[in-house]
């Protein structure tokens, strides 16, 4: 400082005070976030197309979401052949897969080898006899709530996918299996052959 | 000038003769060293915890249990006890005057080390209410408000009115600010019912210990949380902020030996600062199930904030110009320095986390933690320690500090710590943040295994115990320069007399300003001269009037906010299938409380797309009508769990993961296989669940029968668990353990939004 400005005839302690100004760029952002922060308030809190509230926000990228995923799917339908077709989706199973790990994985492993779930690789089934008995205990659960009711925070269209993929782990070869439970299931029916060509499952996954 | 005008003889009073007590100073100097070096350590070995599990040796400093001492003993016992060492220190020099009453600023002293130590006791004993920043449990709360507002409020308010010095200096405005506000914090944030006295008013008798240490407050759910971050945030407003900067207007220009830089921006910035704060706590809560207009308002009003704190930082940067050739040499300035530029860091990003689609990305994360430890360690830690070094030589009445090379060395290996640790967690948590919203192309969650978002941060975590260890290392450097300079002191304190008339009741404040403009517009010259601040000059000779004036700027923005939470009832539209927890699942409930769990676990889903597709549906205002305490947590260092009723209802699965949570590969949660062995006390459910009526929750039946209701499902959650394939051995009289509880609370989370009208009825018919 070349010179100092006027000192203030304070003084407590030794210590004394300046009277500067307060800095010019300071006071500007000061006032202008004061006025923004009064806009914002009212604008918000009045409601504004520009400002949809978190609810709304999250239900139309909910839509957008389910739109993307399923535009090429349609609606399915949990038939024995629909979750046979797709259960050799590779595809649609690479989806499913990301679903299991996120939700039944801490049960059942990520591998499917089975926990305090059962184990879903092999050829026994606790309330499992039908390909179709899979989408019925996904959707509405069992052993007395132990296994979860998805349907109830799942599109139809991820039970059905579901299905299909703990369908597919079958025969497969866990890390290290829970002993079986149950009876020996039926086989799994052979799906029936489909148009090659605008088929749904040639762009499933995009 | 005007002063000595306006003397007249008759107004010039005797001098009078008087001392300071530096010994007061001295141990509260002590008390915030050592209490400052315990809770780095605390801070050390959670950092450690988190990176290696198995450090959570015994459940009572497993890390759910810890993190609650670690904060409270770094913010009321290291930075509580800096302030007083800063305040009892200056408010004498800047009152002429010694504190009002010595038996007083005793009591106060060993008061508060009295709380410190029963928080230390308690805390790891699960004796908790579960409130960031405001566990303690309500006998301590009482010692608190007895010892804060009784011991330390009068003794300081009683030396402003005894005072030798005609006006106040901006450091004791922000000391008034603080007492105020944190006493109306502190009072509101703990309404509650304590249930052992409930229980001694109703039986003659306290059926436990825990009983009689336990409370549930008064608000549930919404109202509980906004109460909460209100409180919350505003403990760090004027517990870490304003009698800091109090501590920074008294030591800064004293140990640069300049004028404070403008006395104009310390008025402006101290009434905006006291103003704006209390009104920003809700961004602790954005897109939860807090109404949305309190959300906005939060996130406004910290954005307003930012000016005023900053004009903190540049009335004490800019005090330095001039002295910036002492900064290189003093190490006392080089604390200073460091510390205002971390302050004002942390008040620029504050305002930016509160932007609320930033906070959608850094709440729950790491980000909020390394935030906070840039302001503690940097801003708290570094003005307490610069200020410890300039008092140890006047204190200790040296000739100077022991070693100014050890000196430098802790400033440098602290502020390395420091870097460390926040460039290491601030990585973690953006990280993590982006981890959790990340898709594949196929529309499906990127990381679905909350687990993999945990191990990517394993390397962060042990950086970050490094940084902490790095800094704990310095601090005891410090604390051992520190030793070493007491060492060097005289045989006996010399203790100086100082002289100063005692002030007369009248007093001329000058002649009223005189407008400066030359229209004549009338209200331009009384704005004119308002802008002059001829009456804040006359405020500040009028210590009562001033306080007044705090209260009413600190309450207005309270009362703003806080009545309408409690009034408009479509805020927390009610759900019809949410019913009162079960005796059994308050048992439990309770146990999560004391374990800790909110530390790691939310309980509160927002409405953002990703988190849905992980956890399920977003959280309900209407949801969490009965949970007294809220449990919507601060962090995700395990996953969220509002929905863990309909996720994961495995009792089994419970049953094998609390004691082994290395069940799930990677996981870092503690095991809790105490809680296989300890038992439930079946005979303190019945008070608590008519504690929990008496504040409003419709128990039925429960009111009389909640014993037998709590064993009765005790016993069926054993069956499942029995039925179940687990790994872990059973223990014998599975239905009377601890974990069949928290099991049962785990189920029940999140169910209620989804049950049928007709379970409702059936299970309200069953506990009725």
């Amino acid at each position: 400082m070349p010179h100092d400005p006027k000192i203030l005839d304070h003084e407590y302690d030794g210590i004394q005070e300046f009277d500067n100004p307060t800095p010019g760029w300071w006071h500007f952002l000061f006032f202008l976030f004061l006025v923004f922060g009064v806009f914002y308030s009212v604008v918000s809190i009045a409601g504004s197309p520009y400002l949809p509230s978190p609810e709304t926000k999250h239900k139309r990228a909910s839509i957008a979401a389910t739109l993307k995923k399923f535009a090429s799917l349609g609606d399915l339908e949990p038939t024995a052949d629909e979750i046979a077709y797709y259960a050799q989706d590779d595809e649609w199973m690479a989806y499913a897969s990301s679903v299991f790990a996120a939700n039944c994985a801490s049960c059942h492993e990520a591998d499917g080898g089975g926990k305090v779930g059962p184990n879903l690789t092999d050829e026994f089934g606790k309330n499992v006899r039908t390909i179709e008995d899979i989408h019925t205990v996904i959707a509405n659960g069992a052993n007395a709530g132990a296994m979860p009711a998805w349907s109830e925070r799942f599109h139809p269209n991820d039970v059905i996918l579901l299905s299909s993929y703990v369908a597919s782990l079958r025969g497969t070869t866990p890390f290290s299996g829970a002993p079986a439970e149950g009876e020996q299931m039926e086989p799994w029916p052979e799906p029936a052959p489909r148009p090659e060509t605008g088929d749904d499952a040639a762009e499933g996954g995009g | 000038m005007t002063l000595l005008q306006s003397q007249t003889p008759q107004q010039v009073s005797e001098l009078e003769s008087f001392t300071y007590d530096d010994a007061i100073v001295r141990k509260f100097f002590w008390a915030t060293l050592i209490w400052g070096l315990v809770a780095f350590l605390v801070g050390v070995i959670l950092a450690v915890q988190l990176a290696y599990p198995q450090a959570n040796l015994i459940p009572e400093i497993a890390f759910g249990r810890l993190r609650p001492l670690h904060t409270n003993a770094a913010i009321f016992a290291f930075a509580g006890n800096a302030i007083f060492t800063a305040v009892y220190y200056s408010t004498q020099r800047l009152c002429k005057c010694r504190m009002w009453s010595d038996k007083l600023s005793k009591l106060h002293f060993w008061g508060w080390q009295l709380i410190i130590v029963s928080a230390a006791i308690t805390l790891p004993l699960g004796i908790t209410q579960s409130k960031e920043y405001a566990e303690l449990e309500w006998p301590i709360d009482l010692a608190i408000a007895v010892v804060w507002l009784g011991l330390f409020g009068t003794n300081f308010l009683m030396t402003l009115v005894k005072r030798r010095e005609r006006h106040m200096y901006v450091a004791l405005w922000f000391y008034i600010a603080s007492l105020v506000a944190v006493t109306i914090l502190h009072v509101f944030n703990n309404i509650w019912i304590p249930v052992g006295v409930v229980e001694f008013l109703k039986t003659g008798e306290v059926s436990s210990v825990s009983n009689l240490m336990k409370s549930y407050p008064v608000y549930a759910g919404v109202q509980d949380a906004f109460m909460q971050w209100w409180y919350g945030h505003n403990a760090v407003a004027f517990f870490l902020t304003t009698p800091f900067l109090g501590l920074m207007y008294y030591f800064l220009p004293k140990a640069a030996k300049r004028p404070v830089f403008s006395y104009k921006l310390s008025i402006i910035h101290f009434w905006s600062l006291v103003f704006i704060y209390i009104w920003a706590g809700p961004h602790h809560l954005h897109y939860t199930a807090l109404p949305q207009w309190a959300s906005t308002l939060g996130m406004a009003f910290s954005l307003m904030l930012w000016m005023p704190s900053w004009g903190g930082m540049i009335n004490g940067l800019l005090t330095l110009r001039g002295a910036w050739h002492k900064v290189s040499t003093d190490p006392v300035l080089k604390f200073f320095v460091v510390g205002v530029t971390f302050y004002g860091m942390s008040t620029f990003e504050g305002p930016l986390l509160s932007v609320k689609t930033v906070n959608a990305l850094s709440h729950y994360t790491d980000w909020t933690i390394a935030h906070v430890h840039a302001g503690t360690l940097g801003w708290n830690s570094f003005m307490t320690f610069g200020m410890l070094y300039w008092l140890a030589p006047r204190l200790f009445q040296t000739k100077g500090i022991y070693s100014v090379k050890l000196v430098s060395l802790h400033f440098w290996m602290g502020t390395i710590g420091i870097l460390l640790y926040i460039i290491s967690i601030y990585t973690a948590g953006i990280t993590q943040g982006l981890m959790w919203r990340a898709f594949n192309e196929n529309g499906t969650l990127a990381f679905p295994e909350f687990i993999e978002t945990v191990t990517k941060l394993m390397p962060f975590y042990w950086i970050r115990a490094i940084g902490g260890t790095v800094f704990l290392a310095s601090s005891l450097i410090g604390a051992y320069t520190l030793f070493m300079t007491w060492r060097q002191r005289p045989a006996k304190y010399d203790v100086p007399t100082h002289q100063a008339p005692a002030l007369t009741k009248y007093y001329d404040d000058g002649p009223p300003p005189v407008s400066r403009l030359t229209s004549n517009a009338g209200i331009g010259h009384a704005g004119d001269r308002f802008l002059q601040g001829h009456w804040h000059r006359r405020w500040e000779r009028l210590p009562v009037r001033f306080t007044v004036w705090v209260v009413v700027a600190v309450s207005i923005a309270s009362i703003f906010e806080i009545i309408p939470t409690f009034l408009i009832k479509s805020n927390v539209p009610k759900i019809t299938t949410v019913l009162p927890y079960t005796p059994l699942e308050i048992a439990g409930r309770d146990i999560y409380i004391a374990e800790g769990c909110y530390n790691c676990h939310s309980q509160m889903i927002r409405p953002i797309f990703s988190e849905t597709e992980r956890y399920g549906d977003y959280t309900k205002p209407g949801e969490t009508i009965y949970d007294r305490p809220f449990q919507w947590g601060s962090r995700r260092i395990g996953p969220d769990l509002a929905r863990e009723g309909k996720t994961n209802p495995n009792a089994a699965w419970h049953y094998d993961h609390f004691y082994d949570p290395r069940t799930t590969k990677g996981s870092i949660m503690p095991s809790y296989k105490h809680l296989y062995e300890r038992d439930i006390n079946f005979a303190e459910i019945q008070p608590r669940i008519v504690s929990l009526a008496l504040l409003g929750t419709p128990y039925g039946d429960a009111v009389t029968n909640a014993e037998e209701m709590a064993r009765e499902q005790a016993r069926q959650v054993a069956d499942s668990i029995r039925e179940g394939s687990t790994v872990t051995e059973l223990v014998d009289n599975l239905e009377d353990k601890q974990v069949v509880a928290l099991i049962a609370y785990m189920q029940r989370l999140g169910t209620d939004l989804t049950r049928t009208p007709d379970e409702a009825a059936t299970e309200e018919g069953a506990s009725e």
